[in-house]
């Protein structure tokens, strides 16, 4: 087990800077996602880790040792690709053994027809038997060891190349997009079962990954790249709730949160779309000219609130409702997500009041950095600042159904 | 009440016998099947009329001794395959061709894989030589093979002279005749050429086919190397990123885990490709050796055209023919049995 060290990797294909000085330290046995959208650099630092490719300059170290100039053979670290790279013309069990074979036996001893006859393979080809079947057992891929990869599933395959990866107890695991060539549900599976072969591991383990929900739940820390750079690294809820940059709020959280224009007067108190917020800015020279509401930060209101917005559309998704709404005052459409028991009282067209949760709403300057903020007032919000109140709505019947539901 | 009951028995068989054909030709199953029957008629009717009847006519015409011209023909029994196998003239017909296409196949499949790695690895210069190699391939290889008359021409030739003009030069001598070994330069294979002249490359019966050979491992090597080219272009980068990974570091490690079995399906293709073209070997055996010197160059396809066509002796030249299918057969199975059995893994 391993702790991994990259100080200012940086590097660019002709023209194109994939990597504009990226460093980052993880821990032995931590689970760190890579996470950004497509493009942008994640891959290329997670194969410069590998060795498959060298970056233009930074250093990078393992155990402090540095391995810049270290082939990605001599790095013991291992890799499950997102096409899952399986040899086609092996069985399983043979692909498991490969990285074992390539190690433990020699160039003669891997030779197809002498080479299990010569001195001393037989026993080692025995040990990388047990190892193989050990790894076979753990991913509960035994009864598939003789088949080929083409008779496999994907997730079939998915779990070979997990137990390729696995079989030689590698320094870290790096792990490319493993789960983005299954279908949805598999998808939630194997999600916990990568979780649960961490925690018996104890290894660590680089994941990169352009979907975040597979960041937050996995990880212990998520880093959070873009164009190149990394913005942000922390552990789960501290992206969510606290980015350190509008780009990572945005790539952070579905539906997307909803950045709303904002205004600083002089002395730093914060308005919002005509509304004063009752926030105001730490600090004299900062200015807080966006503001950030989670769709969970929105709430529906009876009386008339912080915003008036129209409804746009609404996406009923079972447990929840997401609400599409102009709010007046700002072009771009805002998400608010309401419990579906909210569903019969809207309507597309209707015109609605909003208030957001201010305790929740994050600042951003003009550059995108996000501003730390102090509430004015200290009194304690009326609760809830959901205006319809339950006795009102709907909410108590909808708990009955499902307690009914559950019985 | 009973004469109905036992009427009803007899009628009911005769009634669905009626009415089935009746329903049965018009389901749209039907009608599609017999459209579809229509559709490849015209097909089956070409391949009827252009392949399966001429080899029928040829598989007759071998135990016959017709010669065109002749109002008749008599049966003469499996006469003519006998000769094919009594006959020396047919035996070194076999031996010229089983060793041009045991040792064209190999060779120019080896080069070809070759020279596509090769290739392939280049950053620059790729195109450049994919087009020098491909040249052979392009050009009529009935006009290379009259350049290749002159150059391995045995006095004016520039193989020869080339040859020659290294007996001049002391060191290249010393070189060549293997001197630096310790062996005895007069008796080595380029001293007796210094001595008593090259080998007439053409006219020599223990040279000739060998030089054919050569030719035709020029002619054919590009072709394969394409379609080695395009092979290499189909395999996934990330299977030598994941074979780097496992700790194959050589780039022969490499090739046996990743190249060589990813190449599988075009292997097959090449080989038998190259093998049916090797048996198919013609033109420069016209133009260079016209089958001689005493044989030795006599292969399936000029025994065929000097039977069948300059001496009109139909018979012996089906009954070649349909040895010769039957090798190109045999070519077909086995690849048809790799292909489904052993290199198509997903």
């Amino acid at each position: 087990m391993a702790r991994l060290h990259l100080k200012d990797i940086r590097k660019s294909f002709g023209e194109t800077r994939v990597l504009t000085g990226v460093s980052l330290d993880i821990a032995d046995g931590e689970f760190v996602s890579l996470v950004g959208p497509s493009g942008c650099g994640k891959s290329t630092l997670l194969r410069i880790i590998a060795g498959l490719e060298t970056q233009d300059s930074g250093r990078f170290e393992i155990d402090e040792q540095r391995v810049d100039g270290v082939r990605a053979a001599d790095r013991n670290l291992s890799m499950v690709f997102q096409s899952y790279a399986l040899y086609p013309h092996l069985s399983v069990g043979e692909n498991i053994a490969v990285p074992l074979n390539m190690r433990q036996l020699n160039a003669l001893q891997r030779l197809p027809v002498i080479g299990p006859f010569l001195p001393g393979a037989r026993g080692r080809r025995r040990a990388i038997h047990a190892q193989v079947a050990r790894a076979a057992e753990m991913l509960d891929i035994t009864h598939l060891l003789g088949r080929k990869p083409g008779q496999l599933s994907g997730g079939q395959r998915q779990r070979v190349a997990v137990g390729r990866a696995l079989v030689r107890e590698p320094a870290a695991f790096l792990l490319d997009e493993p789960l983005s060539n299954l279908d949805a549900k598999l998808r939630v599976h194997m999600r916990a079962e990568i979780a649960q072969l961490h925690r018996w591991l104890g290894a660590t383990f680089i994941y990169v990954t352009h979907d975040q929900v597979e960041a937050m739940t996995m990880s212990d820390r998520i880093a959070v790249m873009l164009d190149g750079e990394l913005l942000q690294v922390g552990a789960p809820s501290e992206v969510y709730e606290r980015p350190a940059d509008i780009r990572v709020a945005e790539f952070i959280g579905s539906p997307k949160i909803n950045i709303l224009p904002a205004a600083t007067a002089a002395d730093g108190s914060i308005a919002c779309l005509g509304t004063e917020t009752r926030m105001a800015v730490r600090g004299a020279e900062v200015r807080a000219s966006q503001l950030g509401v989670r769709p969970e930060g929105l709430h529906l209101s009876r009386e008339p609130a912080d915003f008036t917005g129209e409804i746009l559309h609404l996406e009923n998704l079972g447990p929840e409702l997401y609400v599409q709404l102009r709010l007046q005052g700002c072009d771009a459409p805002a998400t608010l997500r309401a419990d579906a028991a909210l569903l019969p009282q809207l309507a597309v067209g209707q015109s609605v009041h909003l208030s957001f949760r201010r305790d929740r709403a994050l600042a951003f300057d003009n550059d995108g950095k996000a501003v730390e903020t102090r509430l004015l007032d200290r009194t304690p919000q009326t609760t809830p600042a959901s205006g319809i109140k339950p006795e009102q709505g709907i909410a108590p019947d909808l708990g009955e159904e499902r307690r009914a539901a559950h019985v | 009440m009973s004469d109905a009951s036992l009427k009803a028995p007899s009628l009911l068989p005769r009634l669905p016998r009626l009415a089935r054909p009746a329903v049965r030709a018009d389901t749209p199953e039907a009608s599609r099947a017999r459209t579809g029957v229509l559709f490849t008629l015209p097909a089956i009717v070409l391949m009827l009329v252009i392949l399966i009847v001429p080899i029928l006519m040829a598989g007759v015409l071998s135990f016959t001794d017709y010669s065109l011209g002749r109002a008749g023909f008599d049966w003469v029994g499996v006469q003519n395959y006998e000769h094919l196998l009594s006959r020396s003239a047919y035996r070194s017909m076999f031996v010229a061709t089983l060793t041009y296409v045991f040792v064209v196949v190999p060779a120019s499949v080896g080069l070809g894989l070759g020279a596509a790695l090769l290739i392939s690895s280049l950053r620059v210069g790729g195109d450049f030589y994919k087009t020098i190699y491909f040249l052979p391939v392009m050009a009529a290889l009935l006009a290379m093979a009259i350049v290749w008359e002159f150059a391995l021409h045995p006095t004016l030739g520039i193989v020869n002279s080339t040859l020659a003009a290294g007996c001049d030069i002391g060191w290249l001598r010393g070189l060549l005749t293997g001197a630096w070994l310790g062996g005895d330069p007069a008796a080595s294979w380029y001293g007796q050429g210094c001595a008593d002249g090259f080998p007439l490359w053409l006219g020599d019966r223990d040279y000739a086919i060998w030089t054919l050979c050569f030719i035709g491992i020029w002619q054919a090597f590009g072709f394969n190397m394409v379609l080695y080219l395009a092979g290499l272009t189909g395999i996934p980068r990330e299977l030598y990123h994941a074979a780097e990974m496992d700790g194959a570091k050589s780039g022969w490690e490499r090739f046996r885990l990743v190249t060589w079995p990813k190449l599988g399906p075009t292997t097959v293709f090449v080989v038998t490709i190259t093998s049916i073209r090797s048996f198919q070997v013609f033109d420069q055996v016209e133009a260079l050796t016209s089958g001689g010197p005493m044989k030795s160059t006599y292969v399936m396809m000029y025994a065929i055209y000097e039977k069948a066509i300059q001496q009109n002796l139909i018979g012996i030249g089906a009954a070649i023919t349909m040895v010769f299918l039957g090798f190109v057969l045999l070519m077909t199975l086995i690849q048809r049995h790799l292909v489904e059995r052993r290199v198509h893994y997903s």
